[in-house]
C-alpha cells in the first residue's frame, strides 16, 4: 500500500517542474532546526514510552533515553562505551556487570546512577509485555553507585546488543511511581540523552537540546521537529524542499529528490539486511541440495537489481553478509565469491530431476511491487532452465500468515542484519526456530535443519571471545554458499536522505560510523551528536 | 406509536446483526497482528518476545464463542478496548481525535453539496433550454471520473504547481491547536481543497434530483395557478415548486449523514487528513482488531441512526407513510 500510493504521489509530482523550495536559512547566529521524517504518520499519539513499539514517537530511544553501549551495524563488531564504561561476563555468561559513567545527569537535574539501571531491567522482568528483546532476566543488582550486575536464566554473551545496545534506560524516581509501566505514556519524559521533549501536537512535535548533556558542547543542532507526513504527503514534502532528513522509498530519487543538486540533496543506502528467495525445503524437490544450486545459479541477480530494485541496492554476497564491513565473518575462500549466471551448468545439475517435478508457486506480497517486479524476473530466467514457476501476488497480511506457517513453495524475504552477520544467519538458519509446517515460524521460515548449523550458532552463543564468534560465523558463511539453505538476491537498504544546506557530518559510504537512516535507533541520536552547522 | 415500536425492534435487530459482524470480519482476515508487527517492525523485536506481545495486546486464545462473549461484555460497559497500532492509547480516544475532523470536513463538504447541488438543480429545472443546461454534463463529468483522480488532479494543479493551498494535514505546522483564529484559519484553509474535491464529485446526484422532480413539479396546476395570480417568478420558483420538489432530496440528505462518519477515506488518504478513514485504514493494514471494531460500530451506529432519523423525519413530513395499508 505504502509504495503504491507513493507511485500515485510521485505520478502528481511527476512533470512538475516547479524547483525545490530550499529550505528557508534562518538568518541571525543561532543554528536553524532540523526537520525529522523518521515513520509514516497522519497524526502522533502522544506516547514516549521506549518500550512501547509502534505508538512511541521516534526519538525516544536514543535522543531521550540511552542506552548502556552503542553497536554500529554497519562496522559489525565495533562497539562504542555509552552510559557505561565497560562491561563484564562472569558466571558462564549468566551474569554481565556494567561500570556507569559518572556525572552523568538526567534532564530533570538528578544524577543517574547504578539504581536506574537496575530499575530498568528489572522493570523489563516483572512486564514481560515491555521485554520486546525476549532477555531471560533473573534479577538486576546496583552493587555499587557506578556498578550494576544482572544476571540472566541462560548464557547471554550472544544478546549484548539487545541488553546494552537496544535497552534504554529509564530513570528509577520517574518510573517507580507509575502503576503500570505497560500502559505509562511517559508525556513527560525525563532522560540523560542529547534532547528533551519541547513541544507536542498530534501534527508535530519538537525536541529541544538538552543543555546538561553529558558530551560537553553538543548537540549542536539546537532544534528537532518531526512534523507526520503520511507516506504520499511526505514525497511532496521532500519535492518541495521541506524536510532536510528522511527515511522513505522514493520511486523516481532524482526526479524528485535530488533535482539536479547531488552535492546538496544527497542519500545513501546501506544495506541493513538481506532479501533472500526462500525455497520450502519440507518440499521434497526443493530439499534437493542441486536444484537449489541450480535455481541460484539462472537467477540473474545483477538485471533484478537493476530493474526491479532501481538500482538502490546491490547484489547480495553469495554467503548473505552484508560487505563491505562483514569481511571478518567470512570464511576465507568466499571472501572475493560473487554470483555469476551459468545456464549450462545449472541444467546440468538438475538432469538427475524429473522435468515434471520442476513446477513452483512463488509466493509474493503483492503491495511490495519491487518483488512482485524480481518474482517476475526469476519466472522468466528459471524458465530457461525448465524449471516452471507461477507467481502469486497475495496480501501483506496471507503473505505474512503462509510463509509463516510454511505453506509455500517459493517466497522472498528479507531478513534483518542485527548487530553483527552472526543475528541474521540464526534468524534464517537456526533449526531451533523451524516450526513444522502448519506452525507459525519466527524464522528460518525454509526449515532448514541441520546439525553442524546448529552446532556452529550454539558455539557463537556459548562464548563472549571474538575471535570464536568470527569462526563460528565463517562456518555458518560456508554453509550457505555450499549448501544454499536459502538464495541471497540482494540487500534490502536502509532509507536515507539528508540535506547538507544546514548540517554536514552525514554518515557516508566512506565513514559509516551509524546507520544514516532516521528511523534507526539509536543510531540517529549518534548522527546527530557527529552534525555541525554547514560553514557559510 | 406502534409504528415506532416496530421500526425501533427492527433497527435494534439491525444494531445487533452489525455488531456481531464487526466481530467476525476482522478475524477472518488471514495472519496474526502480532506477527504482523514484527513482520514490520524491521528487527527491533525479538521474535522471541512474540508471547510477551501478545499478552500486551490482549490478545488471547481463547474459543471464538468466548471472545464474541467478552466483546459484547466489554461494549455493554462501554468499552472498546486499546487499539494495537497505537498502544497503549484506547480505542475510544483514537476515535474521539479523528472523527471531529471527518466530522467537520466530511459534514461541512456534504452539506454544501446538498445547498448548491438542490439549488442548481432548481434554477436548472426553472431555467430549461439555456446555457445553464451545460453545468449538468459537466458535474456528471466529475462524478464518473474515479474520485482520487479528481482529486489528485486537483493536488496537483491547485497544491503543488500553483500552491493557492497546502496538500496534507488538517492544520499549518506553525499553529498550536486552541481556540484561536490563527488555529480556525489554518483549519480552514487545510480544509478548502479536499471540501471543494468532495463538493465537486458528489454535486451531479443532487442536481439530476432536484432538477427532474422540480420539472415535474412545474407542470402541476397550484405552480400554473401560482403563476396566473402573478406572483413573482421568484416566489413561484422557490416557495411553490422547489418547495414540493425537495422531499426526496431530504430524505437521501438524511441518509447521507449516516456515511458522513464513515467518511471520505479516499480524501483523507490523498489529503493525509487526520480523519477517521485514515486511522480505519491504518487499522486494516496492521489487522488491529480492536481498531477495526470501534470504527466500523461507530459507522454503522451512524447509518443506523440516519436512517432512523430519515425514517422519522418522512413519517412527519408526509402522512401517508404512517398509515396502515388495508
Amino acid at each position: 500500500m505504502k509504495r503504491i500510493l507513493a507511485v500515485l504521489a510521485a505520478l502528481t509530482l511527476a512533470g512538475c517542474s516547479s524547483g525545490g523550495g530550499g529550505a528557508a536559512a534562518t538568518g541571525g547566529t543561532s543554528a536553524p532546526p532540523l526537520v525529522i521524517h523518521a515513520v509514516d504518520a497522519g497524526t502522533f499519539q502522544e506516547d514516549f514510552n521506549p518500550y512501547h513499539l509502534e505508538g512511541v514517537n521516534f526519538g525516544t530511544s536514543g535522543m531521550i533515553h540511552e542506552t548502556l553501549m552503542y553497536f554500529n551495524r554497519l562496522k559489525p563488531g565495533e562497539t562504542t562505551p555509552w552510559l557505561a564504561l565497560k562491561h563484564e561476563w562472569s558466571n558462564d555468561g549468566k551474569s554481565v556487570t556494567f561500570t556507569l559513567r559518572q556525572g552523568v545527569k538526567w534532564s530533570d537535574g538528578q544524577p543517574f546512577t547504578a539504581d536506574d539501571v537496575a530499575f530498568t531491567f528489572q522493570m523489563l522482568k516483572d512486564h514481560p509485555q515491555l521485554n520486546r528483546n525476549a532477555l531471560e532476566i533473573e534479577g538486576a543488582e546496583a552493587e555499587a553507585p557506578d556498578k550494576v550486575r544482572v544476571d540472566f536464566k541462560n548464557t547471554s554473551y550472544a544478546k549484548l546488543f539487545n541488553i546494552a545496545g537496544n535497552s534504554p534506560i529509564v530513570p528509577k524516581h520517574v518510573w517507580e511511581k507509575q502503576q503500570d509501566p505497560v500502559t505509562f505514556t511517559n508525556p513527560k519524559p525525563v532522560g540523560t540523552g542529547p534532547y528533551t521533549l519541547s513541544k507536542f501536537s498530534a501534527q508535530l512535535y519538537e525536541l529541544a537540546k538538552n543543555p546538561s548533556y553529558w558530551q560537553p558542547g553538543k548537540p549542536e543542532v539546537p532544534l528537532l521537529r518531526f512534523p507526520a507526513y503520511t507516506a504520499n504527503a511526505l514525497q511532496t514534502a521532500l519535492q518541495q524542499g521541506e524536510v532536510d532528513w528522511a527515511g522513505a522509498f522514493v520511486p523516481d530519487i532524482q526526479k524528485i529528490y535530488v533535482q539536479g543538486k547531488p552535492e546538496q540533496n544527497k542519500y545513501y543506502y546501506p544495506p541493513e539486511g538481506i532479501v533472500t528467495l526462500l525455497p520450502n525445503l519440507t518440499n521434497p524437490v526443493l530439499a534437493k541440495p542441486e536444484v537449489r544450486q541450480a535455481i541460484s545459479l539462472a537467477i540473474d541477480r545483477d538485471k533484478i537489481v537493476r530493474v526491479a530494485e532501481r538500482g538502490y541496492t546491490k547484489v547480495a554476497h553469495p554467503t548473505g553478509v552484508p560487505m563491505p564491513g562483514g569481511e571478518a565473518y567470512v570464511a576465507p575462500e568466499y571472501r572475493d565469491a560473487a554470483y555469476q549466471v551459468d545456464i549450462a551448468k545449472a541444467k546440468e545439475l538438475l538432469k538427475g530431476v524429473d522435468p515434471a517435478q520442476l513446477t513452483f508457486e512463488l509466493l509474493v506480497p503483492s503491495p511490495f511491487t519491487d518483488w512482485v517486479n524480481a518474482a517476475q524476473l526469476i519466472r522468466e530466467d528459471l524458465a530457461k532452465v525448465g524449471i516452471t514457476v507461477e507467481t502469486r501476488g497475495v496480501a501483506f497480511q496471507d503473505w505474512v500468515s503462509k510463509v509463516g506457517k510454511g505453506n509455500y513453495d517459493l517466497s522472498i524475504r528479507a531478513t534483518q542484519a542485527g548487530p553483527t552477520p552472526y543475528f541474521q544467519m540464526r534468524s534464517l538458519l537456526f533449526g531451533g526456530l523451524a516450526e513444522p509446517v502448519g506452525e507459525a515460524a519466527t524464522g528460518n521460515y525454509q526449515r532448514w535443519k541441520d546439525a553442524e548449523t546448529d552446532r556452529l550458532i550454539d558455539a557463537y552463543a556459548a562464548t563472549e571471545d571474538e575471535a570464536e564468534h568470527q569462526r563460528a560465523t565463517q562456518g555458518l558463511s560456508k554453509i550457505m554458499v555450499e549448501q544454499v539453505p536459502a538464495l541471497p538476491l540482494f540487500y534490502s537498504p536502509s532509507w536515507a536522505q539528508y540535506r547538507t544546506d544546514k548540517y554536514v557530518g552525514w554518515p557516508t559510504e566512506q565513514d559509516p560510523y551509524a546507520m544514516p537512516s532516521p528511523y534507526t535507533s539509536p543510531d540517529a541520536a549518534v548522527v546527530l551528536l557527529r552534525l555541525k552547522p554547514t560553514p557559510r | 406509536m406502534r409504528f415506532l415500536a416496530r421500526r425501533l425492534g427492527f433497527y435494534l435487530l439491525t444494531a445487533w446483526a452489525a455488531i456481531t459482524l464487526n466481530f467476525l470480519v476482522p478475524r477472518l482476515m488471514p495472519g496474526d497482528p502480532v506477527e504482523l508487527l514484527v513482520a514490520r517492525m524491521k528487527g527491533n523485536v525479538d521474535p522471541a518476545a512474540i508471547d510477551a506481545m501478545r499478552r500486551a495486546f490482549g490478545i488471547s486464545d481463547a474459543s471464538l464463542w468466548q471472545q464474541y462473549l467478552d466483546y459484547l461484555g466489554n461494549l455493554a460497559r462501554g468499552e472498546l478496548g486499546r487499539s494495537i497500532t497505537f498502544f497503549p492509547t484506547e480505542v475510544s480516544t483514537v476515535i474521539a481525535d479523528s472523527l471531529p475532523w471527518t466530522l467537520g470536513l466530511v459534514g461541512v463538504a456534504t452539506l454544501i453539496s446538498y445547498l448548491v447541488g438542490t439549488s442548481l438543480g432548481a434554477l436548472l429545472a426553472w431555467r430549461r433550454g439555456t446555457w445553464l443546461d451545460g453545468v449538468l454534463p459537466a458535474a456528471t463529468f466529475m462524478h464518473a471520473v474515479p474520485y482520487f483522480w479528481v482529486a489528485l488532479a486537483l493536488v496537483f494543479v491547485f497544491g503543488v504547481t500553483l500552491r493557492w493551498f497546502p496538500v496534507s494535514r488538517a492544520y499549518g505546522l506553525d499553529v498550536m491547536p486552541g481556540l484561536t483564529p490563527e488555529f480556525a484559519g489554518s483549519v480552514a484553509y487545510h480544509a478548502a481543497l479536499p471540501a471543494i474535491t468532495i463538493v465537486a464529485a458528489s454535486m451531479a446526484d443532487r442536481i439530476l434530483g432536484m432538477r427532474n422532480v422540480m420539472v415535474t413539479t412545474l407542470g402541476e396546476d397550484y405552480v400554473v395557478m401560482a403563476e396566473a395570480k402573478g406572483l413573482t417568478s421568484r416566489r413561484v420558483m422557490w416557495a411553490y415548486a422547489a418547495r414540493n420538489a425537495i422531499l426526496p432530496n431530504i430524505t437521501s440528505f438524511a441518509l447521507s449523514l449516516g456515511f458522513v462518519v464513515g467518511g471520505s477515506v479516499l480524501t483523507e488518504i490523498v489529503f493525509s487528513y487526520p480523519g477517521i478513514g485514515s486511522m480505519l485504514l491504518k487499522g486494516v493494514e496492521n489487522e488491529d482488531f480492536p481498531l477495526m471494531q470501534g470504527i466500523f460500530l461507530v459507522i454503522s451506529l451512524a447509518v443506523l441512526v440516519a436512517n432512523f432519523l430519515a425514517d422519522l423525519a418522512y413519517v412527519v413530513l408526509d402522512p401517508r407513510t404512517r398509515q396502515e395499508s388495508e
